[in-house]
């Protein structure tokens, strides 16, 4: 598992990006297809994960849908058209930051 | 699909509430994730409570899921939009819920902004006057000082050849250019058309268009008014005589005689100047204006410096001048053993200086002015009064603040608890003040711009708001942002200071706590509308004062018919027809008459001795008819006034009685005679040659021909023609039937020339219509002072007497009657209203005496007024007290005791 002090700040990276590749999406959704995604080494806590998706709305770059389920409500994340723009820099961001860490560190990644 | 029933929905949902969820965007998504994760947990087999608490552990438990909520609302509040938005709801609930403070600060603070507004237009008009002129700061004006003979005159006018004398013998004068006003002029177009009245006359040096920036629309401003008999007019004259063509090379005929070219027509001069002209004539058309005489002083002479001159360097040159030129031309007439420096010994004075262009509106109250210039007294005095006003809507504002702060210490308690730092609770009660005042401005934008019109009339401006200016709009934004602050910085410190513990144990006694800089400001405010109040009495008592006094003639049912001149031959019958009418008592035909106008003295003697400096007099020289002293009410101290029955009257004189005690005669003065130049030289200087004498046949009582600031100088009156104006007096209410029958008269007298009449007394009291406009307008912000002030007040003592409630009660109910605590309630402010006015009172005396020092007849401002200005303060502030006290008395006990 990775240490939460590495994921902190790519969590809202994780996030835009799933939500990009997958429509609209719940929390519950998300942290489980995280786990999936990263084969059980990425473990979303749901401390992190509800503050994150909260401010991303704040921002404007979700927007959430809410549908009842029985008894109770679910309500549905899904990405702007400013949070689409975001979620591909994001992830370019991200990517040249792996490549300068990894000169920085003299690691070589499996291409 | 879903495993969970209802059953533990409701747990899971009550337990995470009893956990301490409660943000309401966040719980249902919670809701749903947990129940997710149990029913997936509850897929591989376990059961539901394990299951739960298991989820609950992967939240992190109770401190867990409390953090995440704790989280997410900092995260959903970080952006700024939202704080200030969370801050203008809570300012917008405050606002709503206390309508009446909201309603008292709002009129009152709008109220104070509208008349500052009104007021900073008129400062910023006063002194923008003359600053058009693209060479303002290198124009200046020549003034004149003549103490001489008993008299002490500052004049705005220069000798003839100084202008001329100045760009000879000094090269740091690049131009100079000379006014002489003549007064108004009757204009036609043509022989046959009718006269039109022109008030805004002068004759000038073509150089006028050299040294001041007026556009020439039409002909070319270097050759203008170069010949005799050409003249230059304003649009507005152009259209208005020749509407369909244009008017260069036209001819206009002036008085009926004159026809004059028209060499320029130029763009109408902004109102904004020291002079505004309609019809400017050429001096090189007048004799006078040749003339070296440099001992009569008639032209305005304005001097345009080359650039990089030193003024006052220059200005110190000027006394060379005056013993190169006068000082002979002086001796010359004086005798010869004058000298200059003999001349200054003995007291007397002659000197001429420099006063910038940009001065003129505001620094100079000289004789012989173009027209009424401003004050710069008044304009720091308005000024004043407009801080003083904004200042009393502010400190209304403090007040109820800090006032209400009991009211709001529980919220403050609250907020601290709740973990609200000191800085978020500055910026919530600054919002609040800052809405307020935005709030208010726009409002204050609407008040001035329906009180202009009134405030224009009263100033005799045309001013107006800037609407359409961005920059305005700015400027009133940053001017609201900066009031909301400030009125709000001294509450919002002090009501964030509160420690929590005290104030929710409730043992804080916060109304009274800032009682006493409350009280300060409230005295504050007294003083300032008490001083006011005394003011506007003064300024009345002195008009009214003026226009009581004896004045030593009858000013009331006196009819004046202007530009007599324009009867030409005509003017004894026409005074002989109208007097037919027997409404019509007599008539007097005289260009002077007892109010105020610029006239010239000339120098006389005792008849049988030299002129010397000792003997001469300056005697006004009025020239006037049999029935004068009949017509306007004087009265003959000794001797007789001229009658037709005495052919020797032509060289009789009647003089006042200042003019006896400056001749100093021996005995009695009827039967001396008295004597002057008559003639001038061919260089304007007058002949030593041609002196007559004049027999002093009676003496009239002193009276008052000049405003009352000046003392009354020495007078005579001779018979002779003078065809200014003829003056009849008619027997009261029949006014309408007196003007129509002299119009009718008239109509059939002077074709074509117009009608123009006005009534002495009315003359007479414009000659205080600055002192008029002054107490109106002091009056107006007076008022307006003691409104706002009073609005305070009464917002101050409902809140007081709502503090109060239960003590009031328990009172009541102990046997207190109403009156006792009507003065219970009153006495608190009545004792600040009486500091504030043993505070103002020196204050408005020493201001009172600064003013009236401008008066030689001045009115005495007892104690009583003083008394007066106290007690209506303290009327309006008891009664504006006394609806809320006797509100408070005269309720029920129980209703405020029940309520616990």
């Amino acid at each position: 598992m990775h240490s939460s002090e590495l994921l902190k700040g790519t969590l809202q990276t994780i996030v835009l990006k799933v939500l990009k590749d997958n429509g609209k999406m719940y929390g519950y959704e998300i942290t489980t297809l995280v786990k999936e995604l990263s084969e059980n080494r990425i473990l979303l806590t749901e401390g992190a994960l509800y503050p994150t998706l909260h401010r991303l709305e704040a921002e404007g770059l979700l927007r959430t849908e809410v549908v009842n389920i029985g008894k109770r409500v679910r309500k549905y994340y899904a990405l702007t058209p400013d949070g689409k723009a975001q979620a591909k820099d994001r992830v370019n961001e991200f990517v040249d930051f792996i490549k300068t860490m990894s000169a920085v560190l003299h690691v070589r990644m499996a291409q | 699909m879903s495993q969970l029933t209802n059953d533990h929905i409701g747990h899971i949902k009550k337990d995470l509430c009893y956990r301490g969820l409660v943000l309401e965007s966040l719980e249902d998504e919670m809701i749903d994730h947990v129940c997710s994760a149990v029913e997936a947990r509850m897929l591989r087999g376990a059961r539901f409570i394990d299951a739960y608490h298991e989820v609950l552990k992967s939240f992190g438990n109770t401190s867990g899921l409390r953090e995440t909520q704790k989280q997410t609302i900092q995260f959903e509040n970080q952006k700024p939009k939202n704080m200030l938005k969370n801050y203008f709801i809570i300012a917008m609930r405050n606002l709503t819920k206390q309508r009446f403070y909201t309603f008292i600060n709002v009129a009152g603070l709008a109220t104070g902004v509208a008349a500052c507004l009104v007021i900073v237009l008129f400062v910023i008009n006063e002194l923008s006057y003359d600053k058009h002129h693209e060479k303002a700061d290198r124009i200046y004006r020549v003034n004149g000082e003549i103490k001489f003979g008993g008299n002490h005159y500052k004049l705005a006018v220069a000798p003839a050849p100084l202008a001329e004398t100045l760009i000879q013998d000094y090269p740091e004068v690049e131009s100079a250019m000379r006014f002489r006003s003549r007064g108004s002029y009757l204009v036609k177009k043509s022989e046959t058309a009718d006269n039109i009245k022109e008030n805004d006359v002068i004759w000038a040096d073509s150089t006028f268009f050299k040294i001041f920036t007026v556009p020439v629309l039409e002909g070319n401003p270097n050759t203008a008014l170069k010949e005799p008999n050409s003249i230059a007019i304003s649009q507005n004259i152009a259209s208005k005589f020749f509407p369909e063509k244009s008017a260069l090379g036209q001819t206009l005929i002036m008085d009926n005689d004159t026809p004059m070219k028209v060499t320029a027509v130029y763009a109408d001069m902004p109102q904004t100047g020291h002079f505004v002209f309609d019809i400017l004539i050429s001096l090189s058309g007048l004799d006078e204006a040749k003339s070296s005489n440099f001992l009569s002083n008639n032209f305005q002479t304005y001097v345009l410096l080359k650039e990089g001159t030193d003024a006052k360097a220059f200005e110190s040159k000027l006394p060379g001048l005056v013993l190169k030129y006068i000082g002979p031309q002086a001796a010359e007439i004086l005798g010869g053993e004058f000298t200059l420096e003999k001349f200054e010994a003995s007291g007397n004075k002659l000197e001429y200086t420099l006063m910038p262009l940009t001065d003129i509106h505001l620094h100079s109250d000289l004789t012989a002015e173009i027209r009424a210039n401003g004050n710069i007294t008044y304009v720091y005095l308005f000024a004043t009064i407009a801080m003083f006003i904004l200042v009393i809507a502010c400190i209304n504002f403090m007040n109820l603040s800090t006032a209400r702060s009991s009211n709001r210490a529980k919220e403050v308690g609250v907020r601290k608890v709740m973990g609200s730092l000191r800085s978020h609770l500055i910026r919530q009660f600054l919002m609040e003040s800052i809405l307020l005042s935005l709030f208010s401005f726009v409002l204050a934008i609407a008040i001035a711009y329906l009180f202009i019109p009134v405030f224009n009339d009263l100033v005799q401006k045309t001013l107006f708001l800037p609407l359409s200016t961005v920059s305005f709009y700015l400027l009133i934004l940053g001017a609201a942002l900066v009031i909301g602050m400030l009125a709000g910085l001294y509450p919002s410190f002090f009501l964030s200071a509160f420690k929590p513990a005290n104030v929710l144990k409730g043992n804080v006694s916060l109304g009274m706590k800032s009682g006493f800089i409350r009280s300060a400001l409230v005295v504050f405010q007294f003083v300032i509308s008490i001083f006011l109040v005394i003011g506007t009495i003064t300024v009345y008592r002195q008009l009214s004062y003026i226009q009581h006094k004896k004045i030593g003639f009858e000013k009331d049912q006196v009819i004046v018919i202007q530009d007599a001149y324009a009867l030409q031959d005509n003017m004894q019958s026409f005074k002989n027809e109208v007097l037919k009418n027997s409404f019509i008592l007599s008539g007097t035909i005289s260009g002077f008459l007892p109010v105020q106008s610029w006239r010239s003295d000339n120098t006389h003697w005792p008849e049988g001795s030299q002129p010397t400096q000792e003997n001469m007099v300056g005697l006004q020289t009025w020239r006037v008819d049999q029935d004068y002293v009949k017509t306007l009410g004087m009265r003959i101290k000794t001797g007789r006034f001229f009658s037709a029955d005495f052919l020797s009257d032509s060289s009789a004189v009647v003089l006042n009685e200042s003019a006896i005690r400056q001749f100093g005669f021996m005995g009695d003065p009827l039967g001396k005679k008295i004597s002057t130049f008559t003639g001038t030289g061919p260089d304007g200087t007058p002949d030593l040659n041609s002196i007559q004498s004049y027999t002093i046949v009676g003496i009239v009582e002193d009276f008052h021909f000049e405003s009352l600031k000046e003392n009354i100088t020495p007078l005579g009156l001779y018979l002779g023609k003078s065809n200014g104006s003829i003056a009849f007096r008619f027997e009261a209410k029949e006014t309408q039937d007196v003007i129509q029958s002299i119009e009718k008269t008239w109509k059939a007298m002077a074709p074509g020339q117009p009608f123009l009449y006005s009534f002495l007394d009315e003359d007479f009291s414009r000659m205080y219509n600055n002192e008029q406009r002054l107490g109106k307008t002091f009056g107006v912000f007076a008022g307006l002072a003691i409104i706002i002030a009073s609005l305070g007040l009464f917002a101050l003592t409902a809140f007081t007497a709502e503090q109060r409630t239960k003590e009031i009660g328990i009172r009541k109910v102990l046997g207190a009657s109403v009156s006792s605590i009507v003065l219970l309630l009153s006495k608190e402010f009545g004792k600040l209203i009486i500091i504030a006015f043993v505070l103002a009172s020196p204050l408005a005396w020493f201001a009172v005496n600064w003013w009236l020092k401008n008066y030689t007849y001045k009115v005495e401002i007892g104690i009583l007024v003083y008394v007066t200005a106290g007690a209506l303060a303290f009327l309006i502030a008891w009664l504006t007290m006394g609806y809320q006290s006797i509100k408070a008395a005269t309720s029920n006990p129980v209703r405020s005791l029940r309520s616990e």
